[in-house]
């Protein structure tokens, strides 16, 4: 084969690799984000809204207290109460949202209970609220009505944000050792093609040079008109080949002139 | 001995001389004292014959 094809080949080789890995690559990275992505959509967002459920049901229970420790001005009263009864709809609003997105039984099954717990300990909370409008603002009474219910609900919902956080670390280590694994599995073939392309490349270019070696010393000696015992054995098909073709003939010519040199020093002596 | 390669070698040189012998080796390859050794085959005998006819037209002795 020609060395210019060989070259040229080797050159396309290295662009076609270079392409497919680019490729691959490209596509393993989109394949990467997009499970960040999927990461980031469920598990973490679920996570979040639990956080946030959680929170919320804090603040309910902290404007009941503000209820009976600072309501008892009709104006104080109101506001504290409309307060109360919005964290009381969040709390639920949140915690259907998040029932309905979770994929985790458990989680669902919790979510679920403490939705009627919470409901429950609304109707004991207007009915504590209610004695504490008919007992004068005595918030003792009214607080001793409430006082402790609200623990099994909290209780209910630190066990969803537990499993929930846990499904977070659980998906994160799942795409961490996916990347691990595509990442030296990506490693290992880039280094194998790599190998490869180097053994490849290292062949072509030595046998190459190693015959443009021989050349070379062919020539000097072809040069130094040193044709006594010279041999010229290099062929092939290649442009290194037809180089030591043609300096076979000029081998032969300089001969033809020394014989006939040769000859006319004999002839004249 | 190829006496056929070495007469083409004797009836060049007489013809066109010294040159014509150095072109015929460059193209054939084959030094006169090589084809003292190099066999008279039919391959040797149609380059000889196809070199010479070369060498003739381009010293305009054709």
């Amino acid at each position: 084969m020609r060395i210019s094809i060989k070259l040229k080949g080797l050159l396309l080789g290295v662009v076609v690799l270079f392409v497919g890995l680019s490729a691959v690559l490209l596509t393993q990275l989109r394949v990467r984000a997009s499970g960040y992505d999927e990461l980031l959509q469920n598990p973490v967002r679920q996570a979040d809204l639990a956080r946030v459920a959680q929170v919320d049901f804090k603040k309910q229970v902290q404007e009941w207290k503000d209820i009976l420790l600072r309501g008892h001005t009709p104006e104080d009263l109101a506001k504290y109460q409309k307060q109360f009864h919005e964290r009381e709809a969040q709390v639920q609003e949140h915690a259907a949202a998040l029932g309905s997105a979770v994929e985790d039984g458990e989680s669902k099954r919790l979510l679920t209970e403490f939705s009627e717990a919470h409901k429950v300990l609304s109707a004991k909370y207007q009915a504590a609220f209610d004695a504490y409008i008919q007992g004068n603002f005595d918030f003792k009474a009214a607080d001793k009505m409430v006082r402790g219910q609200d623990r099994p609900p909290t209780d209910l919902f630190d066990k969803v944000v537990a499993r929930l956080d846990a499904r977070v670390h659980e998906a994160v280590e799942a795409q961490r050792m996916s990347v691990a694994h595509h990442r030296n599995l990506a490693l290992t073939i880039v280094g194998g093609l790599l190998v490869l392309l180097v053994a490849l490349g290292f062949t072509v270019v030595h046998s190459i040079t190693s015959r443009l070696a021989r050349l070379k010393a062919v020539s000097d000696r072809l040069a130094r008109a040193d044709v006594d015992g010279l041999s010229i054995d290099i062929s092939g098909r290649d442009e290194v080949g037809e180089f030591g073709e043609s300096l076979r003939g000029v081998h032969a010519a300089i001969k033809e002139l020394s014989t006939l040199a040769a000859g006319q020093a004999s002839a004249a002596s | 001995m190829a006496a056929k390669l070495v007469g083409f070698y004797d009836v060049l040189g007489k013809e066109l001389g010294l040159m014509a012998r150095m072109k015929l080796a460059l193209l054939t390859k084959i030094s006169s004292s090589d084809a003292m050794s190099a066999p008279d085959s039919p391959a040797n005998i149609q380059l000889f014959e196809k070199s010479v006819t070369m060498i003739r037209k381009e010293l305009g002795k054709a």
